[in-house]
């Protein structure tokens, strides 16, 4: 069943069959993904797709039903959690932490000593512009600087991978942009990105787009070669036609 | 395993409560006003407790040649027994009545005085009757106090009586156990209240703590980092061992400061127990949140593991009172040996070496509880 071992090992994230089901859902559905490293991948679809479930499975929070994965060559039903970054949809941070205690726990349980902590704390919460909020209830904050925090957190490590869930939900214009800046210059230091977005002007940011319907990957490729393939002028109908053309 | 991870999940967890200052309250408060409102209910001094006595002794059919007393020692006794602060003597002419007067809790104990008792005494003492004399005695159990002070106060009657003999009084008591419905003295139920708030609130803290956990995403973010589910489950019990002792320190303090009661045994002892029984609803909270979607779910299993233990875990009254086809349940709740143990110690002062059965039992509990707590955290369905 190996052929795994010779696969290409410049992926950073690729699945064999990888399938979730809840009860007769099947959320995930025989997915086969590849993701070139250094690149940012978008994932696109409605509600439902299996956008989450397969990021959940990739971070191990969720065991597979069946199939498999691998990061950076390794499997992850082996521990990935080093190699990787994750920032759920939900803001899940502690409220009744500051965003300090809250970025310090994180560190502690990648096993960061205090110092190298406090550095790319400084460092990141200037980028997200929240130095000021350090010591500040997590509760007290609002949605959108809840958001940034919970992106600190995911990126205090400085994982190799990561993986963001919907990570510009709620998030006013002028950050998202700066949060794609800041998404671009991670990927310029090689890190691998995963991101989920229900925006479409969004996705033309990535690399690589991969719709997903319904567990399955329903097309792959470029923003351009998306609207090429579909003859069309907008991701979002490009996405329409791909769902109906797999109807039919 | 990293103790380094479990720590740093330790810090978070007081981290939380500390900034949280509605559930801080909540945890300082809730035993204070637990241990004064059952404190109010069941306050009440030992003294006046009623004792029965049923005299049927009397200096008939003792030969007049024969040593014997002036009077009954029945009579001796009584009269001590009625200068005795902490019981007020009735009389009664039945044992029968005596034994419905206890079992209904109008009185707390009953002392049978046989026909022919001096007599008998007597008999023994010069080496003619069969060793002992048996005086029954029937005990209400849920009031260990009042059991002492009755049973102290016949013997030196006894001793007193026996002197001018100069023997040793060859009176064997027996002790008859009944369990009174009603039962009102508070150092008695100080250790089953210890346990049972503690019990309370630490699995409830937990349960809402980490249904807060799967809800919020924050236990899935746990889980991507490298932190262990054992370790995880460790840094709860730490913490909420700490928290459970500072919580029976408090509701100790409370009983000893407002309600006045007597420990004679070793306080550390106690918490030490309690510690294990915190960890041990710390495994259940998490447990019980893997079937919460919500808090308010999770709030509603509250009746069903906390009726359990307040009725059948041995607070209000020993488990030899609850019916014996429900007494498997008794065992199978922690809270009960937490009780047996920690009264052990508190009001007969019993050491490590006697209390050891209870002590393994919470043990084999703790184990089993974290270790099913880990597994299921591994399950990720």
């Amino acid at each position: 069943m190996n052929d795994r071992a010779h696969k290409d090992d410049n992926y950073a994230v690729e699945t064999t069959n990888l399938t979730k089901k809840f009860g007769d859902l099947r959320a995930v559905d025989e997915l086969n993904l590849n993701i070139e490293r250094g690149i940012i991948y978008g994932f696109l679809g409605p509600n439902g797709a299996g956008k989450t479930t397969t990021i959940k499975l990739l971070c191990g929070t969720l065991n597979p039903t069946s199939g498999g994965a691998r990061v950076l060559g390794r499997d992850i039903s082996d521990g990935v959690e080093e190699l990787i970054g994750y920032m759920p949809q939900e803001t899940a941070l502690y409220l009744n932490l500051t965003i300090h205690q809250n970025v310090k726990l994180f560190g502690e349980l990648f096993g960061l000593d205090n110092t190298t902590i406090v550095e790319r704390e400084e460092k990141l919460l200037r980028l997200i512009d929240l130095q000021d909020w350090k010591d500040t209830l997590v509760e007290d904050l609002s949605g959108g600087m809840k958001h940034r925090a919970s992106l600190a957190c995911s990126l205090i490590h400085e994982p190799k991978v990561l993986f963001l869930d919907e990570p510009t939900v709620g998030v006013d214009p002028d950050l998202r942009a700066s949060f794609w800046d800041y998404f671009l210059g991670l990927k310029n230091q090689g890190t691998t990105l995963l991101i989920t977005t229900h925006y479409m002007d969004e996705a033309r940011n990535c690399d690589t787009i991969g719709m997903l319907d319904r567990g399955d990957l329903i097309a792959e490729g470029a923003y351009s070669d998306h609207l090429e393939a579909t003859g069309t002028d907008s991701l979002e109908e490009a996405f329409l036609k791909h769902t109906k053309g797999e109807k039919v | 395993m990293s103790l380094k991870r479990s720590f740093a999940v330790v810090k978070k967890i007081f981290h939380d409560l500390k900034n949280d200052k509605r559930s801080l309250a909540f945890m300082f408060i809730a035993p204070i006003f637990a241990m004064v409102v059952f404190g109010l209910a069941f306050s009440g001094s030992v003294q006046n407790a009623d004792l029965i006595v049923v005299n049927n002794d009397s200096l008939t059919g003792i030969p007049a040649a024969e040593m014997g007393p002036d009077e009954p020692i029945a009579e001796v006794i009584i009269n001590r027994l009625e200068e005795d602060k902490t019981v007020r003597v009735k009389k009664l002419e039945n044992a029968v009545k005596a034994r419905n007067s206890v079992e209904s809790g109008e009185s707390y104990g009953a002392i049978v005085f046989e026909e022919n008792f001096t007599r008998d005494v007597f008999k023994n003492v010069r080496g003619a009757g069969n060793g002992t004399t048996n005086l029954d005695f029937y005990l209400d159990q849920s009031n260990q106090e009042v059991a002492a002070a009755v049973t102290r106060t016949i013997q030196s009657a006894l001793s007193s009586v026996m002197e001018e003999a100069g023997r040793k009084p060859p009176v064997q008591i027996n002790r008859i156990s009944v369990y009174a419905e009603e039962a009102k003295f508070i150092d008695f139920f100080v250790p089953g209240i210890i346990a049972f708030v503690v019990y309370l609130l630490a699995t409830v803290l937990t349960l809402v703590t980490f249904v807060g956990e799967r809800t919020s995403g924050t236990l899935d973010r746990l889980l991507a980092t490298p932190l262990r589910e054992g370790e995880v489950v460790t840094g709860y019990a730490v913490a909420f061992g700490v928290i459970g002792v500072i919580q029976a320190a408090l509701l100790l303090v409370i009983a000893v400061l407002v309600f006045n009661i007597t420990i004679v045994g070793n306080v550390f002892l106690a918490f030490g127990v309690t510690a294990l029984l915190a960890i041990v609803c710390q495994s259940l909270g998490i447990l019980l949140s893997s079937f919460a979607r919500r808090e308010s779910q999770a709030v509603q299993f509250i009746p069903f593991f906390v009726l359990p233990a307040f009725l059948l875990s041995g607070i209000f009254w020993p488990l030899e009172a609850v019916p014996s086809w429900l007494r498997p349940v008794s065992y199978l709740i922690p809270v009960s040996y937490v009780v047996k143990a920690n009264r052990a110690v508190m009001l007969k002062g019993w050491g490590i070496g006697m209390i050891w059965p209870h002590i393994l039992a919470l043990s084999a509990f703790m184990t089993g509880f974290l270790a099913i707590t880990t597994v299921m955290l591994k399950r990720r369905e």
